[in-house]
């Protein structure tokens, strides 16, 4: 095995019709056997580095190159994406487009069929791949028929069937919900460990990713502006919107080095000394969730919205929610969280008016702006300042960039932009939003709890549907867990996160829910108390 | 349409060619006789085995489909051929044409309604009891791109469709609603950006070095061999009945149709021949003991 799989000198590339580069001298080397995760804000190079790795740039996309790359031995400019196929495998962010075939089985043998193997030799082929990542169960499911998670365990497996060398994946967690992306990490880390293959990953959930890489590339505006082990690239990033919540968490309060896992902090802490009191607050949320739905929500003001009694029952499908009463005071904050399937989305399209009620009723005070999970779906005009006005662009961040297409912006602007754009019919009651921050960078995450701080403030209760607990700990002022189509607990981020097992963030994790801190700033107080007494 | 779904039966435990052999016969029966109790038979034939390989559901769904099609092409009829002598309704002139409903043509109608609804069982069959993958590795050493295609294009009509339906919910959630033509743009525009992420996938999986993919020898299994030979018996009895002139029908001037026991053997040939997979116990899935 050559000791370098992939090598770039002095690489730059910029896309056509685009005057500012997307790459701009970088030089790096990929070994066998690495894990190396691609960091960085949106629009920061990671997808076009990893496009240029498997022959899509220039290729396929077209545009300038400068520099040199070498993938397997192979030249890039020469060699282009069918030929680094013998050496790399690519997953992509959608695992929608990415699976072509009806049945999971001919998808896996599609790739050693291109390339012209014995029937025989696919069939062993296609068992080996599937087995090695536990999805022979799915070999004679219909593709249309997985799940998110599933379908994007079968991309990995049919970019792995010809046992390429290189991994290369782009946001492969972005469409997935936590569970299944901390799957796909487990399987991406057992891949590197137990059969080396090198894997190259970008993602914006750091925290994730860092506790199998051996090497992180950070990339800012094209250039390589970090390449270091975990630890060093902690200490690179510390302050900066790529330090993931726990190293923060020891940044603010004063504490070094900066761990890596929620494990490594929690034993750093015990080896300093400081064993913060764990909370109870777990066993007090069900307490707290029956009050707030019959007692005191009930006794407040008159609401922005409320569901009674609402039963949703799909035809030939499971019922959806089972007699849901919800209450939602005006300028409140709320995060609806929940499993896959236990009726969020649901109760969102009810909210909005866009489901009948199988029984039971739904009330709004006025208007209701409901944005759905993919914010392309709203844009439907060439230019931004078309979408919703050129007086709501700076809003969405985007002042002076009115003539832009909305297809050319990052996915975290393309979200405020949709927002914008549900909000243009004025003041509403309540807005709703359903996974508003899948795939959006820490930056564009600050930038939307703003919004919803300033739309709470105008008097609208906000509701949004989320899987994100680091992101609902710091926007929202209320939590509301649903099981299947009911409310299972319902209270203050600190009540229901702070004590919760999956539900709860990194730095609840780390000192164990004690004083229901759950944000860094929040944990880093407490440190210092405990650093005090 | 009907979608393929993995049954224990042994159309979908047969080969796809053999399969889709019998359907083609079916459909072929269709094609060539347009007696009414030939027509019926196919329809029952079709329905019957659907039932027998657990697709009753989907032949439902097709059944839907085909029946309002079927009467709308009953309908249509008359008002286009005015041909006949039982005259039923009287119309008035238009543009210098007489709209005279007359017996023969609505029978006619009815025969043409018939053989439409016969043709989409069939196809309704074939979807559900055909894995498309199967069938376009048949296809593929002809025309290997040409069945990718078609292959891509089975699996992103209902992708594109969801797209279409979400573009639609979020239409509705805008204050003020883009006009159509904004929508259908921004659709297209949105299959155009699916299609580019495919082909992408498809260029990093080695499709533009692939090359013909080597042929497959799988030995024959019983099902293939009965669902083989009844299609085999379909198109026989199919063709040795055109050939005997069996099956005739006159719609215009006057409405005759030929029934007799020549009629009623090619419909019961067609029922033993399509029957042939499901009869006995060699039709049963799994029959050695462990």
């Amino acid at each position: 095995m050559p000791d370098v799989l992939a090598s770039a000198q002095e690489l730059s590339y910029a896309y056509p019709a685009r005057s500012r580069p997307a790459l701009t001298g970088v030089s790096l080397e990929i070994h066998p056997g690495s894990f190396t995760v691609l960091a960085g804000i949106s629009g920061s190079g990671k997808s076009t580095l990893l496009r240029a790795l498997c022959g899509l740039v220039p290729h396929f996309y077209g545009g300038e190159v400068a520099g040199e790359l070498e993938v397997g031995g192979m030249s890039v400019r020469d060699h282009g994406p069918g030929e680094l196929a013998a050496v790399c495998g690519t997953v992509f962010q959608d695992p929608e487009t990415q699976v072509v075939m009806g049945g999971v089985r001919a998808e896996l043998a599609l790739a050693v069929e291109h390339r012209g193997d014995a029937p025989a030799a696919v069939a062993r082929a296609v068992e080996e791949v599937a087995l090695a990542l536990g999805v022979a169960h799915l070999l004679d499911r219909r593709t249309d028929t997985l799940s998110g998670g599933e379908l994007q365990r079968v991309a990995v497996a049919a970019a792995l069937v010809h046992r390429p060398t290189l991994l290369l994946l782009d946001e492969p967690t972005s469409q997935l919900d936590p569970v299944a992306g901390d799957e796909l990490m487990w399987l991406l880390r057992r891949l590197n460990e137990e059969w080396g293959t090198a894997v190259v990953i970008a993602d914006h959930r750091l925290d994730r990713c860092l506790p199998a890489a051996d090497r992180v590339l950070a990339l800012r505006d094209g250039a390589v502006a970090c390449d270091a082990e975990p630890a060093g690239f902690l200490e690179w990033a510390q302050g900066g919107p790529l330090s993931p919540p726990v190293a923060r968490l020891f940044s603010l309060a004063g504490l070094g080095p900066l761990p890596t896992t929620v494990k490594d902090a929690r034993e750093r802490l015990r080896g300093a000394g400081l064993a913060p009191k764990p909370a109870t607050a777990a066993a007090e949320a069900g307490d707290v969730s029956t009050a707030r739905r019959w007692g005191v929500r009930r006794s407040g003001p008159p609401p922005a919205a409320e569901a009674r009694g609402l039963w949703h029952e799909i035809e030939e499908g499971p019922t959806a929610l089972r007699g849901l009463d919800l209450r939602i005071a005006p300028g409140e904050k709320v995060a609806l969280m929940g499993r896959n399937g236990a009726g969020k989305s649901t109760l969102l399209r009810h909210f909005k008016g866009l489901a009948e009620p199988t029984r039971g009723r739904v009330e709004t005070a006025g208007e209701v702006a409901l944005l759905l999970q993919n914010p392309g779906d709203y844009l439907v005009h060439d230019h931004a300042r078309e979408e919703a006005g050129e007086s709501a662009l700076p809003s969405a961040g985007l002042a002076g960039r009115g003539e832009a297409n909305p297809h050319d912006l990052s996915g975290g602007e393309r979200q405020r932009l949709a927002l914008e754009v549900v909000l243009a019919g004025g003041p509403c009651a309540l807005v709703c939003l359903d996974e508003p921050t899948r795939g959006m960078d820490t930056a564009s995450k600050s930038a939307l709890v703003d919004r919803i701080a300033v739309l709470a403030a105008d008097g609208a209760g906000v509701i949004v549907a989320t899987h994100d607990t680091e992101f609902a700990a710091v926007f929202a002022d209320r939590i509301v867990l649903m099981g299947p189509g009911v409310v299972i607990a319902d209270g203050t981020p600190a009540e229901v996160l702070a004590g919760g097992w999956h539900f709860s963030t990194d730095v609840a994790r780390v000192l164990g829910g004690a004083e229901g801190a759950l944000t860094p700033e929040a944990g880093a107080a407490v440190l210092a108390r405990e650093l005090v007494t | 349409m009907p979608v393929y779904r993995a049954r224990d039966s042994p159309l979908h435990a047969a080969r796809a060619g053999a399969t889709t052999a019998l359907c083609a016969a079916l459909a072929f029966t269709c094609a060539v006789y347009s007696h009414p109790l030939v027509l019926l038979t196919v329809i029952l034939v079709v329905v019957g085995v659907g039932v027998a390989a657990r697709v009753g559901a989907e032949m439902a769904r097709a059944a839907r489909l085909s029946v309002p099609l079927a009467l709308l092409v009953t309908l249509i009829n008359p008002l286009l051929y005015a041909e006949g002598n039982t005259l039923l309704v009287r119309g008035g002139s238009f543009l210098g044409r007489r709209f005279d409903i007359t017996l023969e043509a609505l029978a006619a109608g009815a025969l043409a309604g018939l053989r439409v609804a016969g043709f989409m069982m069939v196809f309704g069959l074939f979807s559900a009891c055909v894995d498309p993958d199967d069938l376009l590795r048949l296809f593929r050493r002809v025309s290997y791109r040409s069945a990718l295609t078609a292959s891509l294009a089975t699996r992103l009509v209902p992708v594109l469709a969801r797209d279409a339906m979400r573009m639609g919910d979020a239409a509705r959630c805008r204050p003020q609603p883009p006009g159509r033509l904004a929508v259908a743009r921004a659709t297209l525009s949105g299959a155009l950006e699916r299609a580019v992420d495919v082909a992408a996938a498809l260029e990093v999986r080695g499709y533009s070095t692939a090359g013909r993919p080597r042929a497959a020898r799988a030995p024959w299994s019983r099902h293939d061999l009965r669902v083989g030979v009844a299609a085999a018996l379909v198109g026989a009895a199919t063709l040795t009945g055109a050939v005997a002139g069996v099956g005739n029908v006159a719609e215009y001037p006057s409405f005759a149709v030929a029934l007799g026991p020549a009629e009623v053997a090619l419909a019961a040939a067609l029922l033993l021949g399509a029957g042939l997979p499901f009869a006995g116990r060699a039709a049963r899935l799994g029959v050695a003991h462990a």
